[in-house]
């Protein structure tokens, strides 16, 4: 898989198409906002989703993790959506990750979705440092470099009369936000006051997501 | 006229008023009555002016009058637009109130207030005039059989408008259900002449079918502009002819000018306003303004306020007014039924002709406009195909028979196959549907603890719904009309109507577009509300608006066809096309009526394949897709296409040999699913569907966007859905929908059926007179959208680095 070479805080980061981001020097892989069984919990209020999400965003962590094997993986908060999700993890999946678990750390950092949810052999954390970066859901006040998710950024990008928008990694100088590695999951405009409260509106570094390639926007 | 004295209406209680009014009964006017008083449900085909409304309703009173003092619904009359129903009220206000006939009458449509609902159930009144919206929301009450249980007709208005889209099927589903409340229930529809009336009466008549029909003798004065200046070859905003237009407008007192798309309407405002040096009245009507705003254009048109109304089908149907001296259309009449419908919104007198001017915007349309002419001498009207019932309605009316109170799969089943559309619904797909309303109908059943209808322990057949919160879900999302996400724009605090999201998203602030005819400014989108002021800025884009195509009718396409190839008649027409007829003739060829021309020519370093089809856009599109992908397995290097209602035109690297070959049903049979994979068109429908079959709710516009992130697009179920279950029932009825609505399969696959043999291969040297057209409307390839995606992200990442002197990454 190509991926797109990213610094950030000195160091240097892997942005994959699959909305992963590896950490080479610490062979650390990075994910945000899977919202697992988001179709489960829209059940219960009868809006009645495909119930494959589940399925699939293991089946997406699980190909990573075969193919990068990396020492730890790091979900920056939103692993589940609701306390309904839990039900759609079958025995099977909860023995898939234990299997996976034997050679690779989990790191949950839980999320404004997922705070109060526990998952058997889950290790989890309100944040977690390394080194001069933070992880964490939310970004917080700190003079440390973080790396966080909860946002779903996109980017909308005008160019020759036409408009589209695409799912993107984004950081300023010292915030990175991940995108949300979900299947039902929407996005948010980078653009928005929301995102905007938290990096600005310039100096930022964009990366959009395409077919199989995660390209590069700088906007100044 | 001579009324026979056995006539039984000079008996009616409204016989005295009609002869205060100096009026006599129309013979289809006792045709019908005769008919609804021996059981029989009716079909009434009539031209506007043949007090067409009080034919629905003769019965209706006579009865009621006989029966004295009937307490309870009596009478239910579908209009299908809402000011249609408050117009019918005012028309019937009239005679009930001047003869103090003991009759009550209400409207119950969307704007009808809660209070007045409330008190109509609780008091219904003898007639009820309203929406196939509100019967469908009316049916799914608590007590709706006790309210419609001695009903004993329903009267459907405009009928002609329902038979081929998925209100239709609404309608049909709904009119069934009454029919088990209330098994007397008489059937009475209204019409326009249409061509297939038996199809018209095949799907609404069940007791004793009847035909009752008026054919007005007086023939519409219609003619074609005769314009001075030149007839362009491509395009469609009739620039050249402005100044024509406008001396048409000063000579009658009052004229509507129809045009084609909203696009076109703006477009002629704007340019009338710059010459108006007269100070007419001239105002803009179209579907996205808002209501207050057509209202007051409504109301000016029909004192009289105005001297010229600029309009899309946003007037075609409905009331009546009276002074319209001139109809002006605008473009292409696309079909007979269209172009009848729109000149009878003038003059509304049976005994004196309409007239109407058409006004081609180029060439092709010139020809098309004297072919409609021709056809209407004929009266040879269009057919209005039926369709065969959507899924997604189905599925819609189940949750709705939900709401009423449990219900028995069995009977329901039987009541729905009685409606036509659903003749042929399999037992096995209505089982699909049920599973569907009660919890997504996936495979996977992890559902279990969620439903939204379960079935009783005690009786399998029993379906209940879970819990009444559900009942509000469904009444706010009945229906299925969907609109494009459409934003409000606020002109200070003003609102001026809706315009689509997706041309919002193409602005930038400080760009200026024209909408109800001013130029404003973008300056922001807050809330989804677009912030604009007024600009003096003489350049400006006009939004388009993607339900903007109206078809190409089969009818009138072999009209066009019969026509071209009448030379003889080429002598008649204006000399430049008169000209451009005969340099095709010298140095190609002028199809026969049945022949597929076909010519191929160098042009630039390209080669150009030009088939004239005369098949609409949809059907062209679609084949122009077929073709690109034909073209590249025989290794032609195809580069793209452009379609439009006559032609296609290819053009690629290497010279195409083989088109015989390629061009044929096979071609249709071999591509369309991978057609269908690499277009939004399935995408788009499953919305449609996801939406209509309650699957997912409906975003209402006003409603906000509540929490950070959009919740989910149906996009994403859709991808999900098509990897997991490729077989589910919404994707199965969404593929349908494509077929019937959007790729024009039936009609390609007619043509396609028997072309081979009547290809005309004209090998030239270089482009056609006949091809200028539409060589004209290439501007760009045609890529997919994934295409144009991948190929916007490296194009703009290819600037950036050039401007940041980085030679690459990766």
């Amino acid at each position: 898989m190509y991926y797109q070479l990213i610094n950030f805080g000195n160091e240097e980061f892997h942005a994959y198409p699959n909305k992963s981001l590896y950490w080479k020097r610490l062979n650390t892989l990075i994910v945000s906002d899977l919202h697992i069984g988001k179709s489960i919990s829209y059940a219960k209020n009868k809006q009645f989703l495909p119930p494959y999400d589940t399925k699939e965003i293991l089946n997406k962590i699980f190909v990573s993790l075969d193919m990068i094997k990396p020492s730890n993986l790091i979900i920056v908060g939103d692993l589940l959506h609701d306390v309904f999700s839990t039900l759609s993890l079958k025995d099977q999946d909860h023995k898939n990750l234990s299997q996976y678990m034997k050679n690779t750390d989990f790191i949950w950092i839980k999320g404004n979705h997922d705070k109060n949810i526990q998952i058997e052999g889950f290790k989890n954390f309100t944040n977690y440092k390394i080194d001069k970066f933070l992880f964490t859901h939310i970004p917080i006040e700190t003079s440390l470099f973080q790396i966080c998710g909860h946002y779903h950024p996109k980017v909308k990008i005008s160019h020759r009369g036409k408009t589209i928008f695409k799912t993107s990694f984004v950081h300023n100088e010292k915030i990175f936000i991940l995108p949300s590695f979900g299947i039902l999951t929407g996005g948010l405009d980078i653009n928005s006051k929301e995102i905007s409260d938290v990096l600005g509106k310039k100096n930022l570094n964009i990366y959009p997501i395409g077919q199989d390639k995660v390209y590069k926007l700088l906007l100044k | 006229m001579n009324i026979n004295k056995s006539n039984p209406l000079l008996l009616h209680p409204l016989n005295k008023w009609m002869k205060k009014k100096k009026w006599s009964w129309f013979p289809h006017q006792i045709e019908t009555f005769r008919h609804v008083c021996s059981g029989s449900d009716v079909v009434v085909f009539a031209p506007t002016g043949a007090g067409k409304t009080l034919t629905g309703f003769i019965n209706p009173i006579d009865d009621l009058i006989k029966l004295k003092k009937f307490k309870g619904l009596h009478t239910l009359y579908i209009s299908p637009l809402k000011s249609l129903a408050n117009d019918i009220v005012r028309n019937l206000e009239k005679p009930i109130k001047e003869l103090n006939l003991n009759i009550s009458f209400q409207v119950r449509t969307g704007d009808t207030t809660p209070y007045k609902k409330q008190k109509q159930k609780q008091k219904p009144p003898n007639i009820l005039i309203t929406t196939p919206e509100s019967l469908a929301l009316l049916n799914s009450y608590e007590n709706a059989k006790e309210f419609f249980h001695n009903l004993k007709y329903i009267i459907i208005d405009e009928i002609h408008t329902f038979l081929d889209n998925k209100r239709a099927d609404l309608l049909s589903l709904n009119i069934e259900r009454l029919q088990t409340f209330s098994p007397n229930l008489q059937r009475i529809g209204l019409s326009a002449t249409l061509k297939n009336k038996q199809d018209a009466k095949k799907w609404l008549c069940r007791k004793k079918p009847k035909i009752v029909s008026f054919e007005n003798s007086v023939l519409p004065k219609i003619k074609i502009l005769e314009s001075k200046e030149r007839i362009p070859w491509s395009g469609h905003m009739a620039t050249y002819s402005i100044n024509e237009i406008y001396k048409e407008i000063m000579k009658s007192k009052l004229t509507i000018i129809f045009v084609n798309t909203r696009a076109q309407a703006e477009y002629m405002f704007k340019n009338l306003w710059l010459i108006n040096n007269k100070k007419l009245k001239i105002a803009v009507h179209h579907g996205s303004l808002e209501k207050n705003l057509r209202l007051k254009v409504e109301n000016n048109l029909s004192k009289g306020l105005v001297d010229c109304v600029v309009a899309t089908s946003s007037l075609e149907l409905g009331l009546d007014y009276g002074d319209v001296e001139k109809i002006i259309q605008v473009g292409a009449p696309k079909g007979i039924n269209r172009l009848l419908q729109r000149v009878g919104r003038s003059n509304h007198n049976l005994n004196t002709p309409s007239k109407a001017i058409l006004v081609p915007t180029n060439r092709f349309e010139f020809i098309e406009a004297k072919a409609a002419i021709e056809e209407i001498k004929k009266n040879n009207l269009d057919k209005i195909d039926l369709k065969e019932g959507s899924f997604d309605v189905v599925a819609q009316h189940i949750f709705a028979t939900a709401c009423e109170g449990q219900f028995n799969i069995n009977n329901l089943y039987s009541e729905i196959i009685k409606a036509y559309p659903y003749k042929k619904l399999k037992l096995n797909d209505f089982k699909q549907l049920i599973n569907l309303i009660q919890d997504g109908g996936y495979v996977l059943k992890n559902y279990d603890q969620f439903k939204r209808i379960f079935q009783l322990r005690e009786n399998k057949n029993i379906y209940k719904l879970v819990n009444k919160r559900e009942i509000r879900k469904y009444r706010m999302n009945v229906g299925t009309i969907i609109e494009n996400p459409m934003l409000k724009i606020k002109l200070g605090t003003k609102t001026l109507g809706n315009i689509e999201e997706v041309f919002i998203q193409n602005l930038s602030q400080g760009d200026s577009f024209i909408f109800a005819g001013q130029v404003l400014e973008f300056q922001s989108m807050k809330n989804n509300l677009v912030q604009v002021k007024r600009s003096k800025s003489l350049i400006s884009k006009i939004p388009s608006y993607s339900g903007g195509r109206m078809p190409l009718s089969t009818n009138l396409a072999n009209s066009v066809r019969a026509l071209l190839a009448k030379s003889n008649m080429w002598d008649l027409y204006p000399e430049q096309i008169t000209e451009w007829l005969k340099r095709q003739k010298n140095i190609s060829k002028i199809p026969k009526k049945d022949e597929y021309l076909v010519e191929q020519f160098p042009r630039k370093k390209n080669f150009y394949t030009v088939i004239y089809t005369f098949a609409g856009w949809h059907a062209n599109q679609t084949l122009g897709f077929l073709l690109l992908r034909g073209f590249k397995e025989f290794n032609y290097k195809p580069l793209g296409f452009v379609a439009n209602d006559y032609a296609i035109v290819l053009w690629s690297l290497k010279e195409v040999k083989e088109i015989k070959t390629i061009l044929n049903l096979g071609l249709l049979d071999k591509h369309l699913d991978n057609y269908l994979e690499e277009t939004s068109i399935v995408k788009r429908l499953f919305r449609d569907n996801a939406i209509i079959s309650c699957l997912i709710e409906r975003r209402l516009p006003g409603m906000e966007k509540t929490g950070k992130q959009v919740l989910f697009s149906s996009d994403l179920i859709f991808t999900v859905l098509k990897k997991n279950e490729p077989d589910h029932i919404l994707l199965k009825s969404s593929y349908e929908d494509a077929k019937k609505n959007m790729i024009d399969y039936d009609r390609l696959r007619e043509i396609l059926n028997k072309i081979d043999k009547k290809i005309i291969l004209k090998k030239l040297t270089s482009i056609s007179p006949l091809a200028v057209p539409i060589i004209l409307e290439i501007n760009r390839e045609n890529l997919s959208k994934k295409e144009t995606d991948e190929y916007i992200l490296e194009d703009l990442e290819n600037e950036i680095l050039k401007e940041a002197n980085v030679l690459s990454i990766n």
